[in-house]
């Protein structure tokens, strides 16, 4: 385990407090009569947000100096953009 | 705190490392399942509407509840940190029964499905729905058992010493799975 300085307990509970607040943000949101493209939008930023919170501070990426594994994190994200813009690129020019 | 994690030539536990490189692969799992249903629904003219079909409520219930595993492992970690065996086994011991929790809330939705004759294989709407979250179902099935095996080694006398790291390993995973369900949740239930 990493030998850095960790998160209070009660650090801990302030993001799952943040986390509750965002499910409670995104649930309403998927109620509200508004468009569906800014919908999807807004819902799908509010899961970036929680999925940025869970890995900073409930993985500890916040505090890991460690190059390597910061390569391992994020090559397969390189990869899911490529899905990505594959899948909205055979949409766009079929 | 102090233990036995070897550690590579990068400086990284080698187990932590193992963990990463086996996440990152599921990153990819997910993706390809997830990418495989975006293109199935953008290609049909008709997709039901998720509310309509399936319960939010219990959705929300669930998501409510992985979250909150979430930080109870987080906390077996840092209690580990801190070496308060005791604290780690009550807060390992609240993470398996929420995720028992889970899986119970999912079973009984599935219940409520297989009533009304949803089945998979009785439309692309139900295929999709039972092969995503039975498959992160499954995840969180895996990662239930991998807690117990860690609980268990909590009662080990060496296991502050020794063992204290599988906590952070076993968390990953487990957070892992959450981060998983933050996604599915959104693009299952709600758009």
């Amino acid at each position: 385990m990493s030998e850095h300085a960790q998160p209070t307990y009660g650090k801990y509970l302030i993001i799952w407090i943040w986390l509750i607040a965002l499910l409670a943000a995104g649930t309403f949101i998927s109620s509200l009569p508004i468009n569906k493209t800014e919908a999807v939008l807004l819902i799908l930023g509010i899961s970036l947000i929680k999925t940025a919170l869970v890995a900073l501070f409930y993985m500890h990426l916040k505090f890991e100096r460690s190059v390597p594994l910061w390569v391992v994190v994020v090559f397969p994200f390189f990869l899911v953009g490529s899905v990505v813009l594959l899948v909205l690129s055979s949409h766009l020019f079929s | 705190m102090t233990h036995a994690a070897e550690t590579t030539c990068t400086g990284i536990p080698s187990a932590k490392l193992g963990m990463w490189l086996f996440l990152a692969s599921e990153v990819m799992f997910f993706t390809g399942l997830l990418g495989a249903y975006i293109v199935l629904r953008a290609g049909l003219p008709t997709w039901p509407h998720p509310g309509e079909e399936l319960k939010i409520q219990l959705a929300a219930l669930n998501t409510f509840i992985l979250l909150s595993s979430s930080m109870t492992m987080a906390l077996a970690v840092a209690a580990v940190h801190r070496a308060d065996r005791a604290k780690a086994q009550l807060f390992l011991m609240l993470t398996i029964g929420l995720g028992t929790a889970f899986l119970g809330v999912k079973g009984y939705e599935y219940s409520l499905k297989f009533a009304h004759g949803h089945f998979p294989g009785t439309g692309i709407f139900w295929d999709c729905y039972f092969t995503l979250t039975g498959l992160h179902g499954l995840h969180v099935l895996a990662g239930i058992i991998a807690n117990l095996w860690v609980l268990s080694l909590t009662f080990r006398d060496d296991f502050l010493k020794e063992r204290g790291h599988l906590v952070e390993i076993s968390g990953l995973y487990w957070h892992f799975v959450d981060v998983v369900w933050i996604f599915l949740f959104p693009l299952v239930y709600l758009i």
